[in-house]
C-alpha cells in the first residue's frame, strides 16, 4: 500500500471523492464533513451542520454538490462553492447510514435506522419512494452505476436488491413527481413502485455493506460475521457464489476495484484486505495499530483509495503507477504489463522487446521498479519488490526486436537494487551486509565491496561509480578504488536523473530537486509544494521536470518555472528540442511539444549568449509582467525595456539601465511632472545637463533650472531667467537669479520694487552704489537702517564661469549589443557572401599544344567509360603454381632454455602471422606485404616477366611497412607489432588468419586514373605520365577480391599502357622541334592511342594543327575529318576542324611524305614508336601488352620499366579468386 | 573477490601506471599516510613512469645502494635501458641478483628480469623468472611475453588465471584486449570494447587512443584509426607508437607517410618499425640481387 496521504481527526465514518479534482469529502463522527486537497494536503473547507455523527456523504457526478446524512435524521445537500447548505431533506426517523446521487437523475438514495430506503429528488426536494422491508437497521444502500437497481445491505442479515425501473418511467415527467406526492402515503405501506427484486440470504450476522460490481452481475457484501461474500445475479435470481474468510471481526465495508479484478474489505480488526476477485484469495493485508476501520472509497478515475477509521483517514494507492524505463541514447526501455518494450525516439515507434514475465503472477506491486539498460550487451536489469526485492536479468536478443514473443528464462536473484556498472557488469545490493555484488552477464559474482554508508537503494553514477542512497544522503562510491567520490546531504532521493554528458546530476526527492555535478558538489536546490514526479535533461543543460500537474524547468543557476500545467501526471523520459518524450501512467509513450522560449531566453541571458538573446527578442512573443520582473530583478532592464510598450514601465527601466534617450522618450510620451522630475535627477546624475535643462523646463521647475545654469556657468540662460521671473513677477524667482549673476543693480532694484527699502539701501551703500543708496536715503527718510560698523563688507560675487554651457563629460553608457544589435544583426550574412572568390583553374592556360585558345572546362569525370577498351587479355591456362618454391623461414632462434628449468619448461614460440601469409598465398603483394621479398620478386617475374624491380622497391617497402600495426603494451616492455589482415568482418573466427591488409587497392587506382585524365586534359603531361606509369607500376602489387574486378585491373593495365604510350610520343615530339617530319608522325601515331574522347579530341586537333603548318593538307584534312566525326562539344574546335577540312580539299596533297597511313590499321612501338601494321612481325611485353619490334626482344619494356619484351609469362595473378 | 578491505590507495597511481599516463602517475604520487610496504610500492611506480618516460638518469641518481631491492631492481631496469651497450654486464648482476636466494624471489625484481630478457628477446629466460605468477603485474607480462611469441593459445591461459584472480583489474581488462588483438577475428570487436570503456572511465591516454586505432585499423576502419592517432599525436608529439601507427594508417589511406617516418627515425632511431624498414630494404636488394 502506498499512502499518499493521511489526516488526523475524529473517526471517519463516510467519505466521498470527487470526480475531477483531487478532492474528497471525509464525515466525521463529531458531526463535521471536512473538504481535503489530498494531492496538495491541504484542507479546503470545513462543514459544521449536523447535529451528532455524519455517516454518508457522497458527491454529485457534475454538479458543485454533496449531500450528507447523519445521526440528526437530516439529510442536507450543500453546494461547495458557496459553502453552504442548500437544502435539509427531513423524512428518515432514525439515524441515516448513507447517502448517495444518483449518476444521472436528480435522486439521493438514503439508507437509515428507522429500517427503510428512502429515494429523493433533490430538484423538487421530495421524497419519491420509501422502499420498505428491511426489519432491522438499514447499513447501505447504493445505486447500480448503469441499471436501474438499488442493493441494500441491513442488520437483518439480508442483502437486498430493488428494482427501481418503474420509479423512472413514473418520473419521465417532472409534473408526476408533484402529483404522486399525494399518493405518498398509501405507498409507505407496499410500496408498488419499487419492489424487492432478490433478498440474498447467506450472513449469519448483520450485513454492514453490499456493492455493485461496476461492469458484471455482481455484489460483494460483508457482515457481523466477519465474512465477505460474492453473489451474481441474472434476470430471474441470485446466488451466493463465494466467502472470503479472513477478517477477525465485523466486515466494515468492502467494494470492488473499479479497474482490477480485486476487491478491497476492511474491518473493525484494523486492517484492511484485498482479495483476488477470480480466485478469492487474500492477497495482501494492510493493519493499523489502534485504528478500527469503518468505511472505504475508490475515485471513480484515478487509481487511489480511501479508508476511514478511529483517528482520521488515509488516501492510499495500492500499486505504484510508474512505469519502469531505462533511456540509452535514442531508445528508451520500459515495462509494460508483462512486456518489455522499446521505443525509437528518433523514430517514435515501439515494439516488445520481451516477455517479462508468465502471465497469471500478477499480485500486487511487483511489477517492475526499475530498469537499468547496457546498450553494448543488449541487457536489460529489472529490479522488482518480488521476493522482498529481486532482479531478473535478461539479453535481449539482437535480431529480435520487434517480435519480441519468446518467453526468455531469467538470470535471477535477491537484492533490493541492481544496476549496470560497466559494460558487462552489474551491482547488486546487498542490504544485509551492507554490501555490493559485482556480477558478469552470467550471473556470477565476480567482486564484492563493503559500501561506506548505510544504503538502502544504489543508482547509476557513471561507469565503475555507485550513487548510494541513504537516509539522509548520497554519496557516489568508486567501486574499483573504494573510495568516496563525493558525498552530500540530501532529503530522501528516490530518482536520479544524469545529465547527457555525465557531468550533471538531478537528484530527485518527493518535494525537492537537488543538482550537483558529478562530485555531487551542491549547485542548486529547489523545493515545490507537490511531488516531483520525473524529469530529463534537454541538450542546452537546462532541466525539465514534472510535478503532479506541471512541467516546469529549472535553470543550471537554480531559476525554474512552469512550461505548461498538466491533466494527468506523466513520466518524462526524453527531452529533444522542444519535444518532451514521456510515459503516461498506462505505459504509453507520447510527445509533448512544449514552448521553449522562456528558457531558453533565460538560458542565453544566463550565459550571457546576447545575440541569441536579441534574435529571440526580435523574433518571438516574449512579454508579460513575469518577464520583465525577472529581467529586472535579474539585472538586465535593458532587455527588458524591448519587450515593454506601457510607457511608465519603459521610463522606468529605461532610468534603471542609465538608457536616457528612451527615458526622455517615454517621458515626453507621459508628460507628468513626477517622471519629468524623475528624469531630471537621473540626467543629473548622469550630468547630461541638456537633458536636466529640459526637463526642468518640463516641469516649470525655475528654482532648479536657475541653480542648473549658475553651477553650468550659463550666464546668459541666467539672466533670460531673471527676465522670465520678471515677467512672472516672481520677486524671489528674480532676486535668486540676481544673486547668482552678481549683479548688484538689480538685486537693489528688485528690492526697491518689492518694498525693501532698508534692505536696498543696504545693498547699495555695501556695494558702493552711493547715488542710488542715497536716493533710497532720501526715500526711506528717517529710516535708514545703520550700516554694521566694524565690518569689512566685501563684494559677493559668484565664480566667473571657466567655460559655458555644454554637457559634462557624460557617464559612457554601456552601448551593449542590445542597443547596436537590434539593427546590425541582420547585416553580418550579407558580407560573407562577398567573400566568395572566384577559385579560378589556371590549369588550362599553359597549353602550348594547341593555338586554338579556350579548352573547354567540362568535367573530367563523365569520361570514365570503360567499355570501349577491347579485352585483349586472354587467359592462358595451366599455370604451375606447384612448382613455386617457397622456402619455409626456420630462422627462429633455437630455443635452447628447458634444461635449465626443472619444473616449467617454455613453449617454443609458435609462428609469426606474416609467414602464414606466405604459406597460403601466391601473390606477390602479400609475399612483399610480409616481408619476403625474394619470393614476391621471384612470383612476379614468372607471373609478369619483370626483371627490373627498382621503381617497385618503395611499393614493396610501403606494403612491408602497412603490414604491421604497433601496440605499446606494458611499461617498459617492448612493443608488441600486430599483423594487419584483410577482409575484418565482425563474424571471423579469432586465431583464423586472413590475409594481409594491403596498402594499396584498386579504388586508389581509380583515383590516378582520373587524376591522369585531368593532368592529360590539361596538357600537363609529365604530371599524367607520371601518374599512368605509377598506375602500371602499382598494379603488380594490387590484390582484388572478385573475378570481375581481375577484369577491371587488366582494362586498367591496357587505358594506362595506351596512355603512357601517348604521352611518351607526345613528349618526344615536343624535344623535336627541329624535326618537323617526325613530329607530324608522332602527333599522327598519338591519335591512334586509344584515348578518352576528350583527349582524341585534343591529339587530333593538335596533329591536324602540326601538319597542316607543314602544309600536309591531306594528311590534315583526315585529322579534321575524324575530328569532326567525334562530334566535337567546343566550338571552336569544330570550326577549327571545318576551316582545315576546306583547306583541305582545296588542296589534298602532302608537302611531305610520312611514315604514316591511316587506312592501314597499325599499333605503335613503344620503343622505337613507329608503327607497325596488321601482319608484320612484332613481340609484346608479357606485362603491360605494348607492342614492339622484334629487334626489342629482351630489353627492358619501355612503356612499363618492369617486364622484359618477350619474356615468358604466366599472366597477371590478382586475386585469391583465380587461384581457386 | 574478498570483501572491502582498506581503500586501495595506490589504485590510481598504478592505473595511471598500466594506462600509460606516466607524468599523471608521478603528479599524484603524493600520497598521504602509507605503510612503508606501500611506500616502497609507490616509490617502484614511480621511478617506473620516470623510466617509461626516458628518464633514466634520474631514477639511477634518485636510487642509492641503500634502497630497498624492488628499487633496486627498478634501478637496474634503467640502466639497461640507458645503456644500450653495456647490457652484458647489467644481465650478469641481473642474474647474480636472481640467483641470490634472499632476493631471488622479489616479484619486482622477477618483473624486471622478465622486461629485461624480453627486450632481449630471450623469451624462455624471461618466462623462467615470472611463469610463477604472484602479482598481477607478472601475469600480465607472461601474457604479454606469449603474444610475443604467437603462441595465443598460452596467453590465453595466462588470461584466464588473471580473470580469475580479478576480472575486473585493469591489468586483466588491457591483457584480454592485448590478446584479442593478436589473435584477430571477431575478438577485436572486444577488444574496441575495452579500449572504449578505459576512454570512458579514466581520462584519455596515449596507450588507449593507439589501443582503439589499432583495433579500427585492424577492422579496416582507417579514417577513423587516423582521426584517434592524430588526437593521440596531440597529447604527445613524440610517441613512438602513434607515430608509427601514423605511418601505417597513412599507407592505407594513401596519404604520404614520410613526415611521420623521419619523426618517427629522428626520435626513436630503434623503433620496431624504423628497425623493420631498413632491414626490409637491405632485404630488398639482396632479393633483387638473387633474383636477377
Amino acid at each position: 500500500m502506498l499512502t499518499k496521504f493521511e489526516t488526523k481527526s475524529n473517526r471517519v465514518k463516510g467519505l466521498s471523492f470527487h470526480s475531477k479534482r483531487p478532492w474528497i469529502l471525509a464525515s466525521l463522527h463529531s458531526g463535521v464533513i471536512q473538504l481535503w486537497d489530498f494531492r496538495m494536503g491541504t484542507l479546503i473547507d470545513r462543514f459544521d451542520e449536523h447535529d451528532g455523527p455524519v455517516r454518508g456523504v457522497h458527491f454529485h457526478m457534475s454538479q458543485p454538490l454533496f449531500v450528507s446524512g447523519g445521526d440528526d435524521y437530516k439529510i442536507k445537500v450543500w453546494n461547495y462553492k458557496l459553502h453552504r447548505c442548500l437544502f435539509t431533506l427531513l423524512g428518515h426517523l432514525d439515524y441515516i447510514r448513507t447517502v448517495q446521487f444518483h449518476h444521472e437523475h436528480p435522486w439521493i438514495v438514503s439508507a437509515s435506522d428507522d429500517q427503510t430506503i428512502r429515494i429523493w429528488n433533490w430538484q423538487s426536494r421530495t421524497c419519491i419512494s420509501v422502499l420498505t422491508g428491511h426489519n432491522h437497521y438499514v447499513m447501505c444502500a447504493s445505486f447500480h452505476p448503469k441499471e436501474d437497481l438499488v442493493v441494500s445491505a441491513s442488520l437483518d442479515q439480508t442483502v437486498r436488491v430493488w428494482d427501481i425501473g418503474s420509479l423512472k418511467k413514473k418520473t419521465s415527467s417532472p409534473v408526476d413527481d408533484i402529483l404522486r406526492l399525494s399518493q405518498m402515503n398509501s405507498d409507505l405501506f407496499g410500496g408498488v413502485d419499487v419492489i424487492v427484486k432478490y433478498v440474498l440470504e447467506g450472513h449469519d450476522r448483520g450485513v454492514n455493506w453490499a456493492a455493485f460490481h461496476p461492469t458484471l452481475p455482481l455484489i460483494v457484501s460483508g457482515a457481523d460475521d466477519r465474512q465477505v461474500k460474492l453473489w451474481r445475479m441474472n434476470d430471474t435470481k441470485a446466488w451466493e457464489v463465494d466467502t472470503l474468510r479472513g477478517h477477525m471481526n465485523n466486515v466494515s465495508c468492502v467494494m470492488f476495484h473499479p479497474k482490477q479484478d480485486i476487491i478491497i474489505s476492511n474491518s473493525e480488526d484494523k486492517s484492511i484486505r484485498v482479495w483476488d476477485g477470480t480466485k478469492r484469495t487474500g492477497l495482501q493485508t494492510f493493519r493499523r495499530e489502534h485504528d478500527r476501520f469503518w468505511i472505504l472509497a475508490v475515485h471513480p478515475e484515478m487509481n487511489v483509495l480511501a479508508a476511514g477509521h478511529d483517528s482520521g483517514m488515509i488516501v492510499f494507492k495500492l500499486e505504484r503507477e510508474r512505469p519502469a524505463f531505462a533511456v540509452s541514447g535514442d531508445s528508451l526501455f520500459y515495462a509494460k504489463d508483462r512486456f518489455l518494450r522499446y521505443y525509437d525516439f528518433l523514430t517514435q515507434t515501439e515494439s516488445q522487446a520481451l516477455t517479462i514475465r508468465r502471465p497469471g503472477s500478477t499480485t500486487l506491486n511487483q511489477s517492475p521498479r526499475t530498469l537499468s539498460y547496457s546498450p553494448t550487451e543488449n541487457a536489460v536489469l529489472i529490479c522488482s519488490d518480488v521476493d522482498g526485492g529481486s532482479y531478473e536479468l535478461y539479453v535481449i536478443p539482437k535480431d529480435n526486436i520487434g517480435r519480441g514473443d519468446n518467453l526468455q528464462e531469467a538470470k535471477k536473484g535477491l537484492g533490493s537494487s541492481a544496476i549496470f556498472v560497466a559494460r558487462n557488469r552489474f551491482a547488486v545490493l546487498d542490504k544485509g551486509n551492507n554490501q555490493v555484488l559485482i556480477k558478469n552477464l552470467k550471473n556470477e559474482v565476480v567482486k564484492k565491496s563493503g559500501l561506506p554508508v548505510t544504503t538502502d537503494a544504489i543508482f547509476y553514477a557513471g561507469t565503475g561509480n555507485l550513487l548510494c542512497r541513504s537516509e539522509d544522503r548520497v554519496v557516489i562510491f568508486d567501486l574499483q578504488q573504494r573510495l568516496v567520490l563525493g558525498d552530500l546531504q540530501t532529503p530522501f532521493v528516490r530518482y536520479v536523473v544524469w545529465s547527457n554528458d555525465m557531468e550533471t546530476v538531478a537528484l530527485l526527492s518527493k518535494h525537492t530537486i537537488v543538482i550537483t555535478n558529478k562530485k555531487l558538489v551542491h549547485q542548486c536546490t529547489l523545493h515545490e509544494t507537490i511531488r516531483v514526479k520525473s524529469g530529463a535533461w534537454d541538450d542546452n543543460g537546462v532541466f525539465i521536470y514534472t510535478t503532479l500537474n506541471h512541467i516546469k524547468y529549472c535553470l543550471p543557476n537554480g531559476d525554474s518555472g512552469i512550461i505548461r500545467t498538466l491533466d494527468v501526471p506523466i513520466y518524462i523520459t526524453k527531452v529533444s528540442g522542444n519535444t518532451v518524450f514521456c510515459l503516461d501512467r498506462d505505459g504509453k509513450n507520447k510527445t509533448i511539444v512544449i514552448d521553449a522560449t522562456e528558457f531558453i531566453f533565460k538560458l542565453s541571458l544566463l550565459r550571457k549568449r546576447y545575440d541569441q538573446v536579441m534574435s529571440m527578442i526580435r523574433n518571438s512573443q516574449l512579454c508579460g509582467e513575469a518577464m520583465i520582473a525577472y529581467l529586472q530583478q535579474k539585472g538586465f532592464p535593458e532587455v527588458a525595456l524591448h519587450f515593454v510598450k506601457d510607457e511608465k514601465t519603459r521610463f522606468k527601466l529605461a532610468l534603471e539601465s542609465g538608457n536616457i534617450q528612451i527615458a526622455v522618450a517615454s517621458a515626453k510620451e507621459i508628460d507628468d511632472k513626477d517622471h519629468w522630475y524623475r528624469l531630471g535627477v537621473e540626467a543629473l546624475r548622469q550630468g547630461n545637463a541638456g537633458i536636466v535643462e529640459y526637463a526642468y523646463q518640463r516641469t516649470k521647475n525655475f528654482e532648479r533650472l536657475s541653480f542648473l545654469y549658475l553651477i553650468n556657468g550659463n550666464l546668459e540662460k541666467l539672466s533670460k531667467m531673471l527676465k522670465i521671473a520678471e515677467v512672472k513677477n516672481d520677486v524671489m524667482g528674480q532676486f535668486h537669479n540676481a544673486l547668482y549673476l552678481g549683479d548688484i543693480q538689480e538685486r537693489v532694484k528688485i528690492l526697491e520694487n518689492a518694498g525693501h527699502l532698508p534692505l536696498a539701501y543696504i545693498t547699495a551703500s555695501v556695494h558702493g552704489l552711493h547715488d542710488v543708496a542715497e536716493r533710497l536715503a532720501s526715500q526711506l527718510g528717517n529710516d535708514v537702517p545703520p550700516l554694521p560698523e566694524g565690518k569689512e563688507p566685501s563684494l559677493l560675487m559668484p565664480p566667473a564661469p571657466v567655460t559655458c554651457g555644454g554637457d559634462w563629460p557624460l557617464l559612457r553608457v554601456m552601448k551593449g549589443i542590445f542597443d547596436g544589435g537590434l539593427d546590425s544583426i541582420g547585416r553580418g550574412a550579407v558580407d560573407e557572401e562577398e567573400e566568395e572568390e572566384d577559385a579560378g583553374g589556371d590549369w588550362g592556360e599553359d597549353l602550348d599544344v594547341v593555338d586554338v585558345d579556350g579548352l573547354q572546362n567540362g568535367d573530367v569525370t563523365e569520361i570514365l567509360e570503360y567499355g570501349e577498351v577491347a579485352e585483349e587479355n586472354e587467359e592462358e591456362g595451366g599455370w604451375d603454381l606447384e612448382d613455386l618454391e617457397l622456402p619455409p623461414e626456420v630462422d627462429t632462434p633455437k630455443v635452447s632454455g628447458g634444461a635449465r628449468s626443472s619444473i616449467f619448461v617454455a613453449p617454443t614460440p609458435g609462428m609469426p602471422v606474416s609467414q602464414i601469409w606466405i604459406q597460403k598465398s601466391s601473390l606477390a603483394a602479400e609475399h612483399a606485404a610480409a616481408g619476403n621479398f625474394d619470393t614476391a620478386m621471384r612470383l612476379l617475374n614468372r607471373q609478369l616477366g619483370i626483371r627490373n624491380f627498382a621503381p617497385l622497391k618503395s611499393m614493396f617497402l610501403d606494403l612491408h611497412t602497412g603490414s604491421q600495426s604497433y601496440l605499446r603494451a606494458y611499461s617498459s616492455v617492448p612493443v608488441v607489432s600486430l599483423a594487419i589482415e584483410r577482409g575484418w568482418s565482425e563474424s571471423a573466427s579469432p586465431n583464423v588468419r586472413c590475409p594481409p591488409a594491403l596498402v594499396f587497392n584498386f579504388s586508389q587506382l581509380d583515383e590516378k586514373l582520373k587524376a591522369g585524365y585531368k593532368a592529360t586534359k590539361a596538357g600537363k603531361f609529365t604530371e599524367g605520365l607520371r601518374l599512368f606509369v605509377s598506375i602500371l607500376h602499382t598494379i603488380p602489387l594490387i590484390v582484388v577480391e572478385s573475378r570481375r574486378e581481375v577484369d577491371e585491373v587488366k582494362e586498367l593495365i591496357i587505358i594506362a599502357k595506351e596512355y603512357v604510350l601517348g604521352l611518351q610520343m607526345e613528349l618526344k615530339r615536343r624535344e623535336m622541334k627541329d624535326d618537323p617530319v617526325r613530329q607530324q608522325e608522332l602527333a599522327a601515331y598519338f591519335t591512334h592511342c586509344n584515348l578518352q574522347m576528350p583527349h582524341l579530341r585534343l591529339a587530333l586537333q593538335n596533329a591536324m594543327v602540326v601538319c597542316s603548318k607543314a602544309k600536309n593538307w591531306a594528311t590534315a584534312g583526315n585529322f579534321a575529318r575524324r575530328l569532326l566525326e567525334t562530334n566535337p562539344t567546343n566550338e571552336n574546335q569544330a570550326k577549327a576542324a571545318r576551316q582545315v577540312l576546306q583547306a583541305a580539299e582545296r588542296n589534298m596533297t602532302d608537302a611531305v611524305q610520312l611514315n604514316y597511313d591511316f587506312r592501314n590499321p597499325f599499333v605503335t612501338c613503344g620503343a622505337t614508336y613507329v608503327p607497325i601494321y596488321r601482319g608484320q612481325k612484332d613481340v609484346s611485353c608479357p606485362y603491360c601488352t605494348t607492342r614492339f619490334v622484334p629487334s626489342q626482344e629482351g630489353q627492358l619494356c619501355s612503356v612499363c620499366d618492369l617486364a622484359v619484351v618477350g619474356a615468358d609469362a604466366s599472366g597477371l595473378l590478382c586475386s585469391p579468386s583465380q587461384i581457386r | 573477490m574478498a570483501a572491502a578491505a582498506a581503500p586501495d590507495h595506490l589504485f590510481n597511481l598504478r592505473n595511471n601506471l598500466y594506462l600509460g599516463s606516466y607524468q599523471a602517475a608521478i603528479n599524484n604520487s603524493d600520497l598521504p599516510i602509507l605503510s612503508s610496504e606501500d611506500a616502497v610500492e609507490r616509490d617502484c611506480l614511480v621511478y617506473r613512469s620516470y623510466i617509461a618516460l626516458g628518464s633514466y638518469q634520474l631514477v639511477i641518481n634518485e636510487i642509492d645502494s641503500s634502497a630497498a631491492t624492488p628499487l633496486q631492481a627498478v634501478k637496474l631496469l634503467a640502466q639497461y635501458l640507458s645503456n644500450p651497450h653495456d647490457k652484458e654486464s647489467i644481465i650478469a648482476s641481473l642474474k647474480e641478483w636472481l640467483a641470490d636466494p634472499a632476493i631471488g624471489n622479489n616479484a619486482t625484481l622477477r618483473l624486471i628480469a622478465g622486461i629485461i630478457f624480453m627486450h632481449e628477446e630471450d623469451y624462455s629466460e624471461a618466462l623462467k623468472h615470472t611463469n610463477a605468477g604472484g602479482t598481477m603485474e607478472l601475469h600480465a607480462l607472461n601474457v604479454q611475453i606469449f603474444i610475443k611469441m604467437h603462441r595465443s593459445d598460452y596467453a590465453e591461459k595466462q588470461l584466464r588465471v588473471m580473470q580469475q584472480i580479478d576480472e575486473d583489474h585493469t591489468l586483466t581488462q588491457l591483457e584480454n584486449a592485448w590478446l584479442n588483438l593478436a589473435v584477430g577475428g571477431s575478438k577485436i570487436q572486444e577488444a574496441y570494447l575495452i579500449f572504449q570503456d578505459f576512454s570512458e572511465k579514466y581520462p584519455m591516454t596515449g596507450l588507449i587512443l593507439n589501443g582503439k586505432a589499432v583495433c579500427c585499423m585492424h577492422m579496416g576502419n582507417f579514417d577513423e584509426a587516423e582521426t584517434l592517432l592524430l588526437e593521440a599525436l596531440n597529447k604527445d608529439a613524440k610517441d613512438p607508437e602513434t607515430l608509427a601507427n601514423l605511418v601505417v594508417c597513412s599507407l592505407h589511406l594513401g596519404k604520404s607517410s614520410s613526415r611521420f617516418l623521419s619523426q618517427l627515425k629522428l626520435t626513436h632511431p630503434e623503433h620496431i618499425l624504423v628497425k623493420r624498414a631498413s632491414s626490409a630494404e637491405d632485404s630488398f636488394e639482396r632479393a633483387v640481387q638473387s633474383v636477377a
